[in-house]
């Protein structure tokens, strides 16, 4: 009950600080959203076209790769300003229309196409792959245009919207896609990703950067007041904890609230996500005290908490998937709960999981809460009693 | 002006002894640099591993193998052998294979007689580039089959007799494709994850020194530091330089040192040094500028360290320091030009993308406006702080 008490009135000095409320509220819902609406826009190829002009066959070949599920295509009028957006990584290639691609597709010249790749010109053959599929397609149908008008009386124009038409209606040889596995290892694009990583992320930085309100306590002499009281040191440790576990599960909380409502996350299965959340509080909260209890000063807890707040959560994949990464750096990872816990969202939210698909994950989180929150309470405790 | 360098001097010396400044001005940055560099410095070009299911042994299939096998994708494609299609979709799934081509029984047949069988693309959940591409690659090579059967249906319908169609589709094989692509280098330079991030955590680093300052002023408000000035023969204008000359030189040293080890440690491209330079010089002014700012707009060393986190934060969120802002849709691109942040990192970005110094020009100057216009408004309140 004592520690209850002493959770209560340290939460609420805590939580008086408008500072605090624009870490533990505004900042995460604005990286959840700037993060959400970089990687669901990065999942295609980006493609600049720059039309040259307005005749109908490059209209078509224009509209063709706007229209390409594949291509995420962007017109600019200067091929200046479409190699400037390539420059600064806008865009993975930039197809410039030929100005004489009319006429000399109409006078059955060969055309080429250029396309303007960054770098090396192996590196960026995926976006000019499929730049030339679509031009290829384009050039079957004008060529077999070509062909039949020139083996009828039918005009070229003519021609050409008949085999534009047969291509779209009927391909010849189709290509079809299977997807042979449903189950991702790595979580969607979009909100998905960044509203629970932001979570992982966030729940251990304001933890951290919060450890500095314990420095404070101790500064103020509220321990030592406290403790003239008949107040027992573990009721006081107990409360410290309590008040950084009620912070963490807020913290968490207002994420999946805001996940959902705002952004339209799905949690998964309500019960793993819960009992995951719970687990990543604790771990907060051990992290949190710990914080308290080796800075000095609570602007050193609140300056160097969150820079390796953010280093751990970059090595353990809040930043990105760590699929990506080589393998010694997904190794040193998972030296971070946060890869744990990152790894536990995946099997919740793309694999469809459930509390027995995350227990292991748990038990590690677990381990890394206890191992935190004993060395919190012995190093708070001892500060306590030592006079 | 000794006053002026014995304030900043001071102010320097007591940063310098607070572990938490060397630790966000320079460990921090370069640290975060240094797990950029290891996660992303091996990532090289797309390159998928494929395999061809070839369950149709005819001509056109065998002919399909031969282009995916060919020269010019070796750079893009590894072409895997699979013991059927069960094991392709096995090994996709597991990700031994980034995508596999299933080549129908019957496929050579049905185009010889110029109807068409689907080619399947197996592909995973988790390689939506690599499901392109191989889509893309399908495609380009049934293009040319398609461009044969158009021309022959086409003639027809435009009048051709049907009695002529073997003889049409004779004639329209040996028709060349009128259009086809051709790869150019732009003479840009491809953008490295920590030619981006260097500069972009180094920004964000530095302007946690915001906080650093504004705070620290309270402090010496608050520990009487200021009555004592006040009562010594200084102006208020002198005070402020002092310490706006200390957040100079801590910024510059900030930024300079992340930029001078990422360049040589990590190979991070940051542009011609002179202009890298300038750039620098005008974001520690800016530093000075902001600072200076929240310490007139705050009455107490908490509202001054609000201010300045929300200050920092909104900036590098804005800015683009959290976020690859090239990959950002266009409205938080242009956003990003607000801050000055953002002005930098597009000039760090053109320079790392092989623009040259005149590419640094314009954001120069809009860096500049920040850090004046900030100044002159914190000048204007100047009374408001130091009228003790």
């Amino acid at each position: 009950m004592t520690a209850l008490a002493l959770a209560a009135a340290e939460l609420k000095r805590v939580t008086r600080d408008r500072t605090f409320l624009f870490f533990i509220v505004l900042l995460p819902i604005l990286v959840i959203l700037l993060v959400g609406l970089t990687t669901s826009s990065s999942t295609s190829i980006r493609v600049g076209v720059v039309p040259g002009q307005s005749a109908t066959l490059a209209t078509q070949l224009v509209g063709d790769l706007e229209a390409d599920p594949g291509l995420t295509t962007q017109r600019y009028a200067t091929r200046a300003d479409a190699v400037d957006a390539m420059r600064r990584g806008e865009l993975d290639a930039v197809v410039l229309i030929p100005r004489n691609l009319d006429a000399d597709l109409r006078s059955g010249l060969a055309v080429r196409v250029p396309v303007l790749v960054s770098g090396s010109v192996e590196a960026s053959q995926a976006a000019e792959t499929g730049v030339s599929s679509v031009v290829a397609r384009h050039g079957a149908a004008v060529q077999a245009a070509t062909f039949a008008t020139a083996h009828t009386d039918r005009s070229f124009d003519e021609n050409l919207a008949t085999t534009r038409s047969v291509q779209r209606a009927t391909p010849v040889v189709p290509v079809r896609t299977v997807v042979v596995n449903s189950k991702s290892n790595i979580l969607p694009a979009g909100y998905s990703y960044s509203a629970p990583t932001m979570l992982v992320l966030f729940v251990f930085i304001n933890a951290v950067a919060g450890g500095g309100a314990m420095i404070q306590t101790r500064k103020f002499g509220i321990f030592s007041r406290a403790l003239a009281a008949p107040i027992r040191p573990r009721d006081l440790v107990f409360g410290e904890a309590l008040c950084y576990l009620a912070l963490s599960l807020g913290q968490a909380l207002l994420i999946v609230v805001v996940g959902a409502v705002m952004f339209g996350v799905s949690w998964g299965n309500p019960v793993a996500a819960a009992a995951l959340i719970g687990m990543w509080a604790l771990v907060g909260t051990g992290a949190g005290m710990v914080s308290g209890t080796i800075f000095r000063t609570s602007e050193q807890a609140g300056a160097i908490g969150p820079a390796v707040g953010i280093a751990f959560g970059m090595l353990g994949g809040c930043m990105w998937p760590l699929e990506i990464v080589p393998q010694s750096v997904r190794l040193a990872g998972h030296l971070t709960p946060h890869a744990w816990a990152v790894d536990a969202w995946v099997t919740l939210l793309s694999r469809g999981g459930g509390l027995v698909d995350i227990a292991g994950y748990l038990a590690i989180l677990a381990t890394y809460a206890v191992v935190l929150l004993a060395i919190a309470s012995f190093r708070l405790r001892r500060s306590l009693v030592t006079p | 002006m000794s006053a002026v360098l014995a304030i900043a001097l001071k102010d320097l010396r007591q940063r310098l002894r607070d572990r938490s400044a060397i630790v966000l001005g320079f460990i921090a940055p370069l640290a975060v640099a240094w797990l950029i560099s290891m996660a992303f410095g091996s990532v090289g070009s797309f390159h998928a591993n494929v395999a061809v299911v070839d369950l149709d042994g005819g001509p056109v299939a065998a002919g399909f193998s031969t282009f995916v096998k060919g020269p010019d994708l070796a750079d893009l494609l590894t072409v895997k052998s699979t013991a059927g299609e069960a094991d392709a979709r096995a090994k996709v799934a597991n990700g031994d294979l980034s995508a596999a081509f299933v080549i129908p029984r019957g496929f050579s047949d049905a185009i010889t007689s110029g109807q068409g069988l689907p080619i399947t693309v197996l592909a995973s959940v988790d390689s939506s580039v690599a499901e392109q591409v191989a889509r893309s690659l399908a495609q380009s090579f049934t293009a040319q089959i398609e461009a044969v059967q158009l021309s022959v249906k086409a003639a027809v319908l435009a009048g051709a007799p049907p009695s002529t169609v073997a003889e049409l589709a004779q004639k329209a094989a040996a028709v060349r494709p009128p259009e086809r692509t051709v790869t150019q280098p732009s003479g840009t330079k491809e953008l490295s994850a920590i030619g981006y991030y260097a500069p972009a955590m180094g920004i964000f680093f530095m302007f946690f020194a915001i906080d650093f300052g504004a705070a620290g002023y309270f402090l010496e408000r608050t520990g009487g530091t200021l009555d004592r000035l006040a009562a010594a023969p200084i102006g208020p204008g002198a005070i402020l330089l002092g310490k706006s000359l200390a957040t100079f030189v801590y910024g510059l040293a900030s930024l300079g040192t992340v930029a001078v080890v990422t360049s040589l440690a990590f190979h991070a491209d940051w542009g011609p040094p002179l202009a890298v330079f300038a750039l620098i010089v005008a974001l520690a002014l800016t530093l000075v500028g902001l600072t200076a700012l929240v310490i007139t707009a705050a009455r107490t060393q908490r509202q001054a360290s609000g201010f300045a986190s929300i200050l920092t934060f909104g900036l590098v969120l804005l800015g683009g320091n959290f976020i690859f802002i090239g990959g950002a849709p266009q409205i938080l691109r242009t956003l990003a030009l607000l801050t000055p942040n953002g002005w930098a990192l597009r000039a760090f970005t053109d320079f790392a993308g092989g623009a040259d110094w005149t590419a640094g020009v314009t954001p120069l100057m809009a860096i500049l406006a920040f850090a004046f216009g900030s100044g002159a408004v914190a000048f204007a309140l100047r009374r408001r702080v130091v009228n003790l």
